[in-house]
């Protein structure tokens, strides 16, 4: 017969059970079991496992605690203990205090950060089943991956994607010359951002409607919906304006159909006022257009639909209509597109929360930093407590309740620079919330004080336990006896948290330094014209019905160099084609080029260099049948002797000349092909060049010409430069934001050293005053003091400079045109570092060694 | 005497009396089974055995180790000299006291 009892059962009674019971009730229990098994195994089971069960009562239970103690007493003993040491010891208590509380603070600054961060986008009701349509296009060598899609996408995937509810095109706020719409009510004019979108646009978004329905608010053409602080400004209300008219642009009359929220903060979309898609496809026909990319379009899946499901049918959706085209369409959650949006030939690699991660690795270094200033300075202590412990355990305090006191101690300690944590924050969020670019506020909800909590208990304990561990671990009769026998195995310890922690400041001082070299190098690179004291404004009102005149006025202003109209801003990527047709192309050449549509003289003002033939000018005839390319087109085309080539863009067109490669995309891409056609009144942006030095002259003429020829419109103009500078908003962000951290670093690594440095001292002030008597220099008592530090410091350097170095290659290959890693960039951090350590520890142990050696020795 | 016993206390001091030297858990329960027809769970029994062993009525030694437990010795209870005079004590002042209850017919 084979019976087995209840395992769990079994191994409960073991747990719970006294051991000198056990045996018996033990055999007992199976013996009945076996007995019953014979009747019904189940039955025994079930009978065996309630017997065990009846056990568990006092009679048998095990005493778990061996020690009764009174626990509330011991806490109340630990932070009076706590309290005196930080009483007695007030340097570490201080060097404890501000290392953890501004690592703290550094903690709590990203992590109200990152959570914004995380945050954006997530707040729409729908967030689930909200996505945005991209595409893949696919090129010969690399997939290029867009948002930019077309217009009539958002029919067709109506039309045969049964799973979608809705789907909206929509020219977003973020195109040229949305940020600055004229809104008028009466005399009143106020600048605003706008979008065209498609009618189910906020049965998709959740911008909450005060007045009006999500169905009806866009189904005219003239209707405009405006955000409740745009209300307020035209209306001084938001009350009783639905159908009242606003003028757009001066021009054209619109009704208020319906009024949103204002747009919330962490929305990545921004804007005052919606209206119709239907009327933008009437004023640019090539929105409405298969051949053309740039609406963008989202739509609402039914509940339950599968995504990756409905990409697959959903990718050959353009080709089902254009066997020819290299484009697939696919859905995006909507909400993941702001933090996951870098594509690298159609594979998803990142984007912003490579920020993200960046900086909560950055905020855990300086935590361990701190920790590490808290473990190595309670190391060193041991000695002072020594005593203290060996009492306390000759006593007949057990190991736990040692480790539970230094534990404790440690919370507590973290606890305090906690709440100064939050006082520091308190004070620089202003700061922080500039530099990042966010309205960052501490609202003390549960999501924030629990982080907090969490986060200080993690840091108590992480920087206790060492520690902890340590001092708990001492033997008593050595310690009472005055020998300290651990103490090799924890100097070396220490010497490696002290290496620890300067490795991760050498590092972060040469990131840094790194990146404010390359920021340096991209600004002051030159791009191929000369960007400064160029502005541009957009082309509004009046000056798009009489653009020569205007221009012409404005060059005869006093300080004005040059002045032209382009359909290109000269920044960024604003339109490419690829459909250019030339001598020798091959047939499936899908060479993107950039356009610029501009007016006489733009080359001019903008200094572009000519490198063969000549630009647009008005003593030849017929120009608009004219092209102008850069050198990497002529590349790119494969052509010999260029000059004069036609090429089929729009019509014949014969090349008249070649520039000079000019970046006009970050310094991350290489130059692509470029290429200017002569298309006056199809300008939506005039530069103007202004003579060095008579900025303000000319900017003021030119308001004033402005205003009077323009009436209505702002002079609201940008410098080229400035805008040029903001494709490196994130880099300087992240140079700025990592410039601060690494201070805070390199502090607290020096504080921790300090307080070695400190402690080292007073320990060999007997050894100091002997040598004195003996004979030795101050000189030579420093150099003894500083040795251990300076090697300690040279191993971190040793180590940090290669794991930079690969971390500097690694972030500059983001760069298409980077600067070259200098030798001496590592020195000069390295002996940066060495001389900040060197002062560290330099004060503290030339006061040591000024010391009287009567004052310390007459005690003996 | 200042000790008493339960009704259940009592019962099991005599099974273990009965059964000299051979009374452990598993034959206590069986017999108050069988003879007293009690439905009990083991783990009373072992209660009252610790019980009683703890007020010096009983005493236990470990028998060797058999098969059908599973390879666990047995635990032998044997009544003290101690609970023996308990036992005496409180029968004889039961029967005293029952002796005086008078013949009566309750025809």
């Amino acid at each position: 017969m084979k019976a087995n009892p209840p395992k769990t059962a079994l191994k409960f009674l073991r747990w719970f059970c006294r051991e000198d019971y056990l045996e018996e009730i033990e055999g007992d229990l199976i013996e009945l079991y076996e007995d019953y098994y014979q009747w019904s195994p189940r039955k025994a089971s079930w009978k065996f496992t309630w017997s065990v069960i009846r056990y568990f009562r006092p009679t048998f239970i095990k005493p778990f605690n061996r020690y009764p103690s009174n626990n509330i007493a011991m806490f109340r003993h630990n932070f009076l203990l706590s309290f005196r040491s930080f009483k007695r010891y007030r340097n570490a208590f201080f060097i404890n205090l501000i290392g953890l509380s501004s690592a703290l603070a550094c903690v709590l600054l990203i992590y109200l950060w990152v959570n914004d961060e995380l945050h954006v986008d997530k707040f729409h009701e729908k967030d689930h089943r909200l996505f945005q349509v991209m595409e893949h296009l696919q090129y010969d060598e690399v997939i290029r991956t867009t948002k930019e899609t077309s217009g009539p996408m958002a029919e067709a995937i109506m039309e045969e994607m049964p799973e979608v509810a809705y789907a909206a095109a929509v020219a977003p706020p973020h195109w040229p010359g949305f940020d600055g719409f004229i809104l008028s009510v009466g005399e009143k004019n106020v600048e605003a951002t706008g979008q065209y979108v498609g009618k189910d646009y906020f049965n998709i978004f959740s911008y909450d409607l005060i007045h009006g329905s999500a169905d009806q608010v866009l189904t005219h053409k003239n209707a405009i919906v405006i955000s409740e602080a745009l209300a307020i400004k035209l209306f001084n209300t938001t009350e009783g304006i639905m159908g009242k008219e606003i003028v757009f642009q001066h021009e054209q009359p619109f009704l208020v159909s319906g009024v949103f929220k204002s747009v919330p903060i962490n929305s990545s979309t921004q804007f005052d006022f919606v209206m119709s898609f239907e009327l933008y496809k009437d004023i640019k026909f090539w929105v409405d257009d298969w051949g053309s990319l740039g609406p963008h379009v989202y739509v609402v899946l039914k509940a339950g639909t599968d995504v990756s499901l409905f990409n697959e049918k959903f990718a050959g959706l353009i080709k089902r209509r254009f066997p020819e085209s290299i484009r697939s369409p696919f859905l995006k959650r909507y909400s993941d597109n702001y933090l996951f949006s870098a594509y690298e030939n159609g594979v998803l690699v990142g984007g912003r929360i490579e920020y993200v991660r960046l900086f909560s690795i950055v905020a855990g270094f300086i935590l361990l930093i701190a920790c590490v200033n808290f473990m190595s300075l309670s190391t060193a202590q041991a000695s002072r407590r020594s005593k203290e412990i060996g009492i306390k355990k000759v006593v007949g305090s057990r190991r736990k309740d040692l480790i539970l006191q230094y534990l404790s101690e440690s919370v507590l300690m973290a606890f305090f620079s906690m709440i100064m944590a939050f006082m520091l924050v308190a004070l620089f969020l202003p700061q922080f919330s500039e530099i990042v670019e966010k309205q960052l506020s501490l609202t003390y909800d549960h999501a924030l004080l629990f982080s907090a909590l969490v986060i200080t208990l993690f840091t108590g304990l992480a920087a206790g336990s060492y520690p902890a561990f340590y001092l708990s671990g001492l033997k008593p009769v050595s310690t009472l006896k005055g020998k300290l026998n651990a103490g090799s195995n924890a100097g070396w310890i220490r010497k490696g948290l002290v290496v620890f922690q300067f490795t991760i400041s050498v590092i972060l001082m040469v990131s840094v330094w790194v990146v404010y070299r390359q920021i340096t190098f991209v600004q002051e690179q030159n791009i191929g014209y000369n960007k400064d004291n160029i502005i541009f404004f957009d082309v509004e009102g009046n000056i798009m019905d009489n653009m020569e005149t205007f221009l012409t006025e404005v060059r005869r202003l006093p300080g004005v160099v040059n002045a032209s109209g382009t359909g290109h801003r000269m920044i960024g990527h604003n339109w490419s084609v690829s459909g250019i047709q030339w001598e020798g192309r091959a047939p499936d050449d899908m060479t993107r080029f950039e356009v610029a549509a501009v007016n006489y003289d733009l080359i001019e003002t903008l200094g572009i260099e000519i490198k063969e033939g000549r630009s647009f000018s008005k003593e030849f005839s017929a120009e608009s049948a004219k092209i102008i390319f850069n050198e990497a087109s002529i590349k790119a085309m494969q052509l010999q002797e260029p000059i004069g080539r036609i090429v089929n863009f729009m019509g014949e067109k014969e090349i008249i000349g070649i520039v000079k490669d000019f970046h006009f995309e970050s310094l991350h891409e290489k130059v692509k092909p470029f290429c200017f056609i002569l298309a006056p009144g199809s300008e939506n942006k005039i530069m103007v060049k202004i003579e060095a030095g008579r900025e303000k002259e000319a900017l003021d003429g030119l308001r004033d010409f402005y205003e009077s020829y323009n009436a209505g419109f702002a002079f609201d103009y940008q410098f080229l430069d400035e805008s040029y500078q903001a494709f490196y908003a994130a880099e300087q962000r992240v140079a700025t934001l990592s410039k601060y951290f690494a201070g805070i670093a390199i502090l607290i690594s020096c504080l921790g050293l300090f307080g070695l440095a400190t402690f080292t001292a007073e320990r060999r002030l007997k050894e100091i005053s002997i040598r004195k008597i003996l004979g030795a220099g101050e000189s030579g008592i420093v150099r003894l003091l500083s040795r251990d530090f300076t090697g300690m410091v040279l191993v971190a350097i040793a180590i940090a400079t290669p794991l930079s170095y690969f971390i500097a290659t690694t972030w500059l290959e983001n760069f298409a045109y980077r600067i070259d890693l200098k030798w001496w960039y590592f020195i000069g951090v390295a002996s940066l570092t060495l001389l900040i350590a060197w002062l560290t520890v330099g004060l503290q142990t030339l006061k040591a060694a000024r010391i009287s050696p009567t004052e310390c020795l007459k005690n003996e | 005497m200042k000790h008493s016993l339960g009704e259940f206390e009592e019962l099991v001091l005599l099974i273990v009396g009965a059964w000299r030297d051979r009374a452990y858990g598993v034959l206590i329960l069986k017999t108050l089974e069988e003879k007293v027809e009690k439905k009990v769970n083991i783990s009373a029994v072992h209660v009252i055995l610790k019980r009683l062993e703890n007020k010096g009525f009983v005493k236990s030694r470990f028998g060797s180790p058999a098969s059908n437990r599973g390879g666990r010795r047995k635990k032998f209870y044997v009544i003290t000299a101690f609970g023996k005079k308990l036992l005496d004590h409180q029968y004889a002042l039961r029967d005293n006291i029952y002796r005086q209850i008078p013949e009566i017919s309750f025809g």
